[in-house]
This record gives structure tokens, C-alpha cells and sequence, in this order.
């Protein structure tokens, strides 16, 4: 539902964008030509930033899909701490490197479908910072899950999830 | 209008009921939606579930001008009753109309379909997800999620569509469909059927609607 306020956010960006760019005539061409160039540029990891976009998702999906699988067991009458603990170790291993998915290029100017804002660019440092502090917390569920002990893992769950959060709110396109 | 007039009752009390909560709840809905108020949306949105249960169930059980079957079978004179309506001559129905039948369907499919697809979604992030989503992975859930925001712009179309038609009706036919549906009475038809909610009906319909919604918030 928060397509609504996308659609009104989209022809305000785009009156903005036409008035910008009275200023420097060709200048949207120019960009996405540009764009078009490092969509198909390589890395020096040897993948395209299409590659870089597609795989950074796919890591995040299966953190989704394991956040799903102890929501599960969470709300569960009798949770199957077995799952948790599988779900709950994918995380840190899914996420491992996360800093580093992120390189110049790799945001909406690639013309590759992504959620990531360029928010991120301008704010790295914090970006990084808040990947760290995820990190951390996925770990410390992690160690929760092996040891067993389900109010530690609710409370764990709970600081993880917040640490997401804390990231997608200002860096990512609302859902 | 004359005073001995005679009003018949064309909605019954539960129908009435249940327009009036779905109009209220569906701005609520979205804004929780869009607030990120998950909690409250997934109540708010049970309410909805068993509303519409409810409804379905009464279509099948209820009043005569609620029932579904009826409806459908008046769809035979659609093409008559629009010819009129162009000609700027209505003739007023006893319940709904042929074309206030293909609204009455298209709204509730639409409602239907937003309840169920939210029962079995799931964000983005793994992290909020309806009474259902257990039983189904996270990219089932992640699909249907989709599909519960498309439908709810179907739904908001078909909601526009619905309050322009009674607008037409109220200022080019000069019927006021609003009021029926407060007090439940119109002057200019004939009842052809007793709208009164029996109790044994009513009862059935409310049991059957109240063990589905505690099955759904007890599934997991």
C-alpha cells in the first residue's frame, strides 16, 4: 500500500528533475549512457554491477526467508527451537561481507531494478556503521539459538530485527 | 411525499451493519498499512476477514435482497435495465438492481481476495506476516503480498466507481440510494419479500463465522 505514496513521490521527483534539468540541456542523456556503461562494466570482484544488484538481493532474500522461519517458531505454541537454530545461523553467514556489496555504480543510476537509495553513497560511513551493528546482533542471535534459551532468542530476535530496520528506513525504498 | 406512503424495508439491519464497517475500515486499513502499524492492521484486518465471511455466509442464508443467488439470476435483464438507465428512466429495485449486482460482486471478489491474500503475507523483511503465513514459504508469502498491494488499487478503483455511480443515481436520477442504506427503507418499491432478520439464521451465520476466525488466529 505504500505504492501510494510512492506514485505521488514519483511525477514530484520527475517535475523536479525536468526543472533541473533546464539548467544543463542533454544532460539526462549523458547520465544514462553513463549508466549503461557501468551496468555492463566489471568489478574488480569480475562481476557486473547486474550481477553485483542480483546477488546482494539474493543474500537478502534468504535473511528474509530465515527471519520468516523463527517469526514462525516465535508465534508457535510449541516452537521448534531446531529451526530457529538452522534459520538463525544462516544470518550472519548470508550477511557475511554485506559492506563490501555496496560499490559506487551499484545504485538506481545502474538502471538495474534495486530498492538501495543513494542515500547509501552519500552517507557511507553510517551505511557501514549500521551493516556493523547488524552484523553483530545476527551474531549474538545466532550464539542465543545454539544455547537454547527462548527468551534470549526473542530478545536477541528483537534487537536484530531493529537493527534492519534502523537501515531500511533511510536507506531503502519504501515498500 | 404522501404521509400514508407506506416505506418498505429493502436492507436489512445486518447488511446495513456490515456497509457501514467496511467504509469504515478500509481507510483504516490503509492508513495502518502505510503507518507500519502492523499490529493493528492485522487486527483490523481479521475484522475484515470475518465481516466478509460473515457476508458471504448471509449471502447464502440471509434476506432475500442479501442473498447472492437471487442476484445472479436478475443479471438476465442487465442489458434492459442499462438501456433504461442511458434513457435516463429508472426503474427502482426492490434490493439490488442488475447493475448494482455486478458492483455488489465485483467489491465483495475484491474484498475477498485482499482478505485472503493478506492472511498469507509477508513483508519484505521476514519480520511482520498474517495469521496464515506459516503454512506457506516466504517467497508464497512474498507473492501474495503483491498481490495484496495491486489489488487494493483494484480496490480503490471499484470503490471510486461505486461512490460515482451513486452520485449519477442521485443527481441525474434523482434517487437517493445513501438513505436506504442508513434507515434500511425506500418509498418507491414494492416489497416482493420479508426483510426481517430471523434469528436462527442470523445465529448460524455468526457461529460459523466465529469458529473460521478462531481457527485462523489459532493456526500457528
Amino acid at each position: 500500500m505504500k505504492t501510494l505514496r510512492v506514485k505521488l513521490a514519483v511525477p514530484a521527483i520527475a517535475a523536479v528533475m525536468m526543472l533541473t534539468a533546464c539548467g544543463e540541456s542533454g544532460g539526462s542523456e549523458a547520465a544514462s549512457e553513463a549508466s549503461s556503461e557501468t551496468a555492463s562494466a566489471q568489478s574488480p570482484d569480475g562481476m557486473t554491477v547486474k550481477e553485483q544488484i542480483e546477488t546482494r538481493q539474493a543474500q537478502l532474500e534468504k535473511v528474509g526467508e530465515s527471519f520468516k522461519a523463527i517469526v514462525d517458531q516465535l508465534k508457535a505454541d510449541s516452537p521448534d527451537i531446531a529451526v530457529i537454530q538452522e534459520a538463525a545461523a544462516v544470518v550472519p553467514e548470508a550477511t557475511q561481507g554485506m559492506a563490501d556489496w555496496f560499490p559506487e555504480g551499484s545504485g538506481p543510476e545502474s538502471g538495474i531494478e534495486t530498492d538501495a537509495l543513494p542515500a547509501i553513497w552519500e552517507n557511507m560511513t553510517d551505511f557501514q556503521e549500521k551493516v556493523v551493528n547488524m552484523q553483530e546482533a545476527a551474531g549474538k542471535l545466532n550464539t542465543a539459538a545454539q544455547g537454547g534459551d527462548m527468551a534470549a532468542i526473542g530478545e536477541a530476535f528483537k534487537n536484530t530485527g531493529g537493527t534492519c530496520k534502523a537501515c531500511h528506513d533511510d536507506y531503502r525504498l519504501d515498500d | 411525499m404522501t404521509d400514508n406512503k407506506a416505506q418498505t424495508i429493502i436492507w436489512d439491519w445486518t447488511i446495513r451493519l456490515f456497509h457501514w464497517l467496511i467504509v469504515l475500515l478500509i481507510p483504516l486499513l490503509w492508513w495502518t498499512a502505510e503507518e507500519g502499524m502492523m499490529d493493528w492492521h492485522r487486527r483490523l484486518g481479521l475484522t475484515m476477514f470475518a465481516l466478509i465471511l460473515f457476508r458471504l455466509i448471509w449471502g447464502v442464508v440471509g434476506t432475500w435482497t442479501a442473498r447472492l443467488l437471487p442476484m445472479i439470476r436478475q443479471l438476465g435483464s442487465l442489458r434492459s435495465y442499462v438501456r433504461d438507465l442511458l434513457a435516463r428512466k429508472h426503474r427502482p429495485s426492490f434490493g439490488h438492481s442488475p447493475i448494482g449486482t455486478l458492483s455488489v460482486f465485483a467489491l465483495l471478489g475484491a474484498l475477498s481476495i485482499q482478505v485472503g491474500t493478506g492472511l498469507f503475507s509477508v513483508d519484505v523483511d521476514g519480520l511482520e506476516s498474517g495469521p496464515l503465513a506459516i503454512l506457506i514459504s516466504f517467497k508464497t508469502g512474498r507473492d501474495l503480498a503483491d498481490i495484496h498491494e495491486l489489488n487494493f488499487d483494484l480496490l480503490t478503483i471499484l470503490i471510486a466507481l461505486h461512490i460515482a455511480a451513486i452520485a449519477f443515481y442521485h443527481f441525474v436520477l434523482k434517487a437517493n440510494l445513501v438513505r436506504p442504506m442508513v434507515t434500511g427503507r425506500r418509498s418507491d418499491v414494492q416489497a416482493s419479500s420479508d426483510i426481517s432478520v430471523r434469528p436462527i439464521p442470523l445465529l448460524s451465520s455468526v457461529v460459523i463465522t466465529a469458529i473460521c476466525l478462531y481457527a485462523v488466529i489459532n493456526v500457528g
